[in-house]
């Protein structure tokens, strides 16, 4: 193992504990990795971002290749700083209007083409028992699912009658989906607490034997 | 014998921290337990058989059926806090893919680590298979704006990228020669921590209807699982024990394997502290009940 990689390790191993102390209670080691990191992460992307799209997408091809046109989203970049000043605020909508109408242009199809028209689709299952018993109830779980848990949603009439019961058993499907997120909410915590003691054993414990052999 | 005692031991001691968390409300003991539990697997091993769900099973088989040498499109779409859970996949999908080989374009949307993670590993895998930069396999890196990379790289891939992650012009990488735009990518391999993966969905494989494989965060999975039923997502991965799984279908056991000990045990204990909870507080709103002289 290099100094380096031996520095790496170790820095690393500090900031880990150094977070993971905010569980015992919050104090100054758990603050200093904190304000690092958001410090780092700002000036990272404040870097990243001048060179994969001032210099890359604008300024090389403006210069390099003649790519003038693009002086026009540049000024419509820049107006965007306009929002710092009471008085000029206002100019930066056209930036701002740029950016929404392309955006709703893009989604409008997307949206539409990719999740809601397929997703309606998919809800839209045969009841046919000739598929099969299992597929017959998992059909029926998806319809009754879809319908009670939309009505759940209806809040134009009281839920009060059939509305009612409709609307308490999309509850149960309600409550059925949280805590399959809650489960793999826990998965995926527990993965990354996993993920970090494997680094404090294997990496971090390999380089202290390391310093002691 | 001794591993039986040892777990008995842990029992014990679970429990017993349990006990303190509900008799001084201070949940520093439930942390102090689940960091045991993590802990502890890794100093004895818990084998817990890992079996594959469907959902992993499609994605590896839709990858296993592309014809050798095929193109794939593998993105990095994490940050690097997310590594113990998207980190095993990526490795899994290209121990996989340069198997089989196929060549490789690696990008990412995520600016903090995504660029590096993806050099990184690519770089390291394919030590691992012999292959050779610009002919292999090649790493776009990172462009701001996902939608606009996601939309143009239908169009033209080297207007969105015009050099890869060093800064090597597209149009002197032997490998891209060929690869212009979504057309010439057989499949997109899309390992992801946030809501990017709506994007290859509805912009990339509703568009261009190319197949389109997501490994995600066990958070994200459950959302993710709707574009299955839908037969729009080719397979998918769910957290630790999707990237588990995988590796235990590529003949690979690593880093998701080895902490799906951990992993288990964890759950267990969570199950166990979620049943003791209410139980107990069943118990306490009866006894509460008893002692007001059973009257409301």
């Amino acid at each position: 193992m290099s100094l380096v990689e031996f520095l790496q390790i170790w820095i690393i191993a500090f900031f880990t504990l150094s977070l993971f102390s905010f569980l015992y209670k919050d104090n100054p080691f758990y603050k200093l990795a904190e304000h690092i990191f958001a410090g780092l992460s700002a000036g990272y992307y404040v870097g990243l971002i001048w060179e994969s799209v001032i210099l890359q997408q604008m300024i090389d091809p403006m210069f390099n290749n003649g790519k003038w046109w693009l002086v026009f989203p540049g000024i419509l970049g820049v107006l965007m700083f306009s929002r710092f000043s009471k008085n000029y605020s206002w100019i930066s909508r056209i930036s701002l209007a740029f950016v929404m109408g392309t955006t709703a242009g893009i989604f409008l199809v997307s949206e539409l083409h990719g999740k809601v028209l397929p997703q309606i689709q998919a809800t839209m299952k045969s009841l046919d028992p000739s598929q099969g018993f299992a597929g017959f109830i998992l059909a029926l779980i998806i319809i009754v699912g879809v319908i009670s848990t939309l009505i759940y949603f209806y809040f134009s009439k009281e839920h009060k009658g059939a509305l009612g019961g409709v609307a308490k058993v999309g509850i149960w499907f309600i409550m059925i989906s949280f805590g399959a997120h809650f489960g793999y909410t826990v998965m995926a915590r527990i993965s990354l607490l996993i993920g970090r003691v494997q680094f404090l054993i294997d990496d971090w414990g390999g380089s202290i034997v390391q310093l002691f052999s | 014998m001794g591993e039986v005692l040892a777990y008995i031991g842990l029992v014990i001691v679970g429990v017993f921290l349990l006990y303190k968390t509900f008799k001084t409300d201070d949940r520093r003991y439930i942390y102090l337990a689940v960091g045991i539990f993590v802990i502890f697997p890794f100093f004895i091993p818990l084998d817990i058989p890992v079996i594959v769900s469907p959902e992993t099973q499609q994605l590896y088989d839709a990858v296993e059926a592309l014809p050798d040498s095929s193109t794939v499109l593998l993105t990095f779409d994490y940050y690097a806090s997310a590594l113990p859970e998207t980190e095993p996949m990526s490795r899994a999908a290209l121990h996989h893919l340069f198997r089989k080989d196929c060549k490789v374009v690696t990008l990412t949307t995520i600016p903090l680590g995504g660029p590096s993670i993806s050099e990184d590993v690519t770089r390291e895998m394919a030590e691992i298979y012999g292959k050779e930069y610009g002919i292999d396999f090649v790493n776009l890196g990172y462009k701001a704006n996902y939608v606009a990379v996601l939309k143009g790289m239908g169009s033209v891939i080297d207007i969105i990228y015009p050099t890869d992650n060093s800064g090597t012009p597209l149009s002197e990488i032997p490998m891209m020669k060929d690869i212009k735009n979504y057309s010439d990518i057989d499949f997109i391999y899309v390992v992801s921590d946030n809501g990017i993966v709506d994007y290859w969905m509805s912009i990339v494989n509703a568009q261009y209807q190319i197949e389109v494989g997501c490994g995600v965060t066990a958070v994200m999975a459950p959302k993710y699982y709707a574009y299955i039923g839908s037969g729009q997502m080719t397979g998918l991965l769910g957290g630790m024990k999707g990237a588990a799984e995988y590796e235990r279908l590529i003949g690979k056991k690593d880093e998701a394997t080895k902490g799906m000990g951990a992993q288990s045990l964890v759950h267990l204990f969570i199950i166990f502290s979620v049943l003791a909870g209410n139980i107990i507080f069943f118990f306490e709103r009866r006894k509460r009940f008893n002692q007001a002289g059973g009257a409301r």
